[in-house]
């Protein structure tokens, strides 16, 4: 039979106890015999293995007090390790934490990997389809508190709001709650639209113009994004978005968090563009609607590509690329025959903004 | 022939843990925690602590950790059902229209279960760790403790914070003392006027300094808890000193973010052990209690709620 000198700790103190070691391999059991007490007999399955770098260290269960066995005989310690690994004695946890530093980077990698899917797919769908919840009244409340904060500072031109409220009257634009327009003396090529249905317009923007189809695909754009409401699901996507990074990184420290912080705002950039060209498509959807040009949509491009640089508050930011908006528009228009019908109404609208 | 001078023992205070054995762990539990959505989480927090236990030696001999994952799923449950139970009388109040009481009733539950919850963490906790099959144990006193708990914290909210130091070293005082280790009893004497002096040097140097002082402030704050430790048994002892300087916690910590911030986090598990390892080559030991005498005396103690508690209230283990 096998066996080794070991020392023993029997659970009562901490007096090590020289004894022998036997392996029973038709038992599947350990047993050896102390000064004290008859013979005692472990199974191996009951029993907790540990390597240490002084040898093998065993763990067993008494009936109070756990009980220890160290040995440090090299040969009778691989011998149980074969013996073990034959027998089928390690456990399914065993075998993943022995399976190799290569095999844990190689999980690791795919945890990442899977995180990173569920991030970049599953949480933006998800956080989306949570806008469903939020009543509409919130979006009004966010709104109108924006405006509060962002018309602080700027020239609201009363006149020429109301003209340009009479032009959106003249056009459908397939909202679904009122939209109110603003008109603001800046030399800002821009326009941004509120959750509330409050749509911003800079006369740096309308100067640039030549007709009034290039306005109503601005309206058209900015109308999109409060019908489909943009904002909230950008709000909800980067607000999952985060609380999903948080939990992830949850238990490690206050870098972590700064890096995923900053890995948010990074992704929530491209979350936009997509709003962006839903709302580019949608847009061309009302110019075609009001039998305005479309071709005023991929004009409009252009005033914002000559402008070269953009300001734009912030959680409305990053446009699709100029270039390949005017490609797209283009592409779709192509072919199709559209119904255009000069409107006076709006043309002499347009004129009075442009004043 | 009795020794009429207690002979000087030597003891060795070691953490053998590798970084790549602990990054092992980490994933297999992250990988087993995402595969059944989070329900593996207690066992997984179990072999944590069981590798942390059992890399830690005295004497070549490892610590273990005995809480299995079984228990803690156990406490586990129980604390869900606690943080239940309390949401759900704040919810009741604020369907009632009275979401100020709701939420008066929601903290002052949380509150009154942190003592409670230190209390059972540290008496599970000691009667799982045992080195040499030898139990440690925690006997504190529940009501007692309960009750200095909201004497101190009254003083605290009384005196605008100032007694959060004498709160902090009290209670560490209490809990450190009530700790066994079979037959030998810790013992912990620090005092909150030191504790405050300390920090209040630390904060205001670290001000001046902007942030340089802040390795020699974490290096005060190390001394104060290993200095002030010691291990007692039958009119012998054991003491420890710690050895860091705040030019060691330097190069310690940035390192530790360096290695982070390169491996874009993979590095996490050697910066744990490397922390580890940190602490214990820098703890000394002097004193003269046989170690090879010590009686198994602390009882078992198998429920793991207070843990668990613990756990969803992030408070840290070592107060």
């Amino acid at each position: 039979m096998l066996q080794a000198e070991a020392i023993l700790y029997d659970g009562k103190s901490s007096v090590p106890q020289n004894i022998i070691v036997f392996l029973d391999k038709y038992k599947h059991a350990l047993s050896f015999q102390t000064t004290k007490d008859a013979k005692n007999e472990w199974h191996i399955k009951d029993i907790v293995f540990e390597t240490l770098d002084t040898g093998l260290q065993l763990q067993y269960q008494g009936t109070d007090a756990v009980q220890i066995i160290k040995i440090s005989d090299t040969d009778f310690i691989n011998k149980i390790k074969v013996f073990r690994k034959e027998n089928g004695h390690e456990n399914w946890y065993e075998k993943l934490i022995n399976s190799g530093f290569k095999t844990h980077v190689l999980l690791a990698l795919l945890i990442f990997t899977l995180i990173g899917l569920t991030y970049v797919y599953v949480i933006p769908w998800f956080g989306e389809k949570a806008v469903v919840i939020i009543p509409e009244s919130y979006d009004n409340t966010l709104g109108s508190s924006f405006v509060e904060q962002s018309l602080l500072f700027s020239e609201v031109d009363s006149a020429k709001t109301k003209s340009l409220n009479a032009f959106a009257n003249e056009l459908q634009l397939n909202n679904t709650k009122p939209l109110h327009f603003i008109y603001v003396n800046e030399d800002v090529v821009n326009a941004f639209a509120l959750p509330d249905g409050t749509i911003v317009v800079y006369s740096g923007i309308v100067n640039k113009m030549e007709d009034y189809d290039e306005l109503v695909a601005l309206l058209g754009h900015e109308s999109a994004h409060v019908n489909s409401r943009h904002a909230m699901k950008m709000l909800c996507r980067n607000l999952s978005g985060y609380i999903f990074i948080s939990a992830i990184l949850g238990d490690t420290n206050g870098v972590m968090a700064v890096i995923g912080d900053n890995v948010n705002s990074l992704q929530s950039l491209s979350f936009s563009r997509k709003f962006e060209e839903e709302a580019d498509l949608k847009g061309l959807e009302i110019v075609t609607k009001n039998n305005v040009d479309p071709n005023g949509m991929s004009n409009l491009f252009k005033r914002l590509q000559s402008n070269g640089k953009m300001t734009i508050p912030q959680f409305l930011s990053s446009h699709p690329m100029t270039e390949e908006r005017i490609k797209y528009i283009n592409m779709l228009n192509k072919g199709k025959k559209h119904k255009i019908q000069e409107n006076v109404k709006l043309k002499t609208l347009f004129q009075e903004l442009k004043e | 022939m009795e020794d009429l001078l207690p002979k000087k023992m030597t003891y060795n205070l070691d953490f053998k843990g590798k970084g790549g054995d602990f990054f092992g762990i980490v994933i297999v539990n992250w990988l087993l925690t995402i595969v059944t959505l989070g329900i593996y989480y207690p066992w997984a927090k179990a072999k944590t602590l069981q590798f942390f236990c059992g890399k830690t030696s005295l004497n070549n001999d490892p610590f273990a950790f005995h809480g299995t994952g079984n228990e803690m799923f156990k406490g586990f449950i129980k604390a869900i059902i606690l943080f239940f139970g309390l949401f759900a009388i704040m919810g009741i109040f604020i369907y009632l229209k009275l979401p100020f009481v709701g939420m008066l009733l929601f903290y002052l539950g949380i509150f009154a279960v942190l003592p409670l919850a230190i209390h059972g963490s540290y008496r599970y906790r000691m009667s799982r760790t045992s080195w040499r099959g030898i139990r440690f144990g925690y006997r504190g006193d529940k009501q007692e403790f309960v009750k200095l708990f909201f004497k101190w914290f009254l003083l605290t909210i009384v005196t605008f914070g100032i007694y959060g130091s004498w709160f902090h070293i009290n209670m560490r005082k209490y809990v450190f003392s009530n700790i066994r280790f079979g037959d030998a009893e810790f013992e912990y004497d620090g005092d909150g006027g030191d504790y405050f002096m300390m920090n209040l040097k630390g904060y205001l140097l670290t001000l001046v300094t902007l942030g340089i002082y802040s390795f020699w402030w974490q290096k005060d704050i190390f001394e104060y808890f290993v200095n002030n430790l010691s291990l007692h048994k039958e009119g012998k002892s054991v003491e420890l000193t710690s050895t860091a300087t705040g030019g060691d916690f330097a190069g310690l910590i940035l390192t530790n973010l360096l290695l982070i911030i390169f491996t874009l986090g993979f590095g996490y598990a050697w910066a744990v052990t490397r922390t580890m390892k940190f602490i214990f080559d820098h703890i000394k030991v002097d004193g003269n209690i046989d170690l090879d005498s010590l009686q198994q005396t602390e009882e078992n103690f198998k429920d793991a709620t207070g843990d668990d508690v613990s756990d969803f209230l992030d408070i840290d283990f070592i107060v």
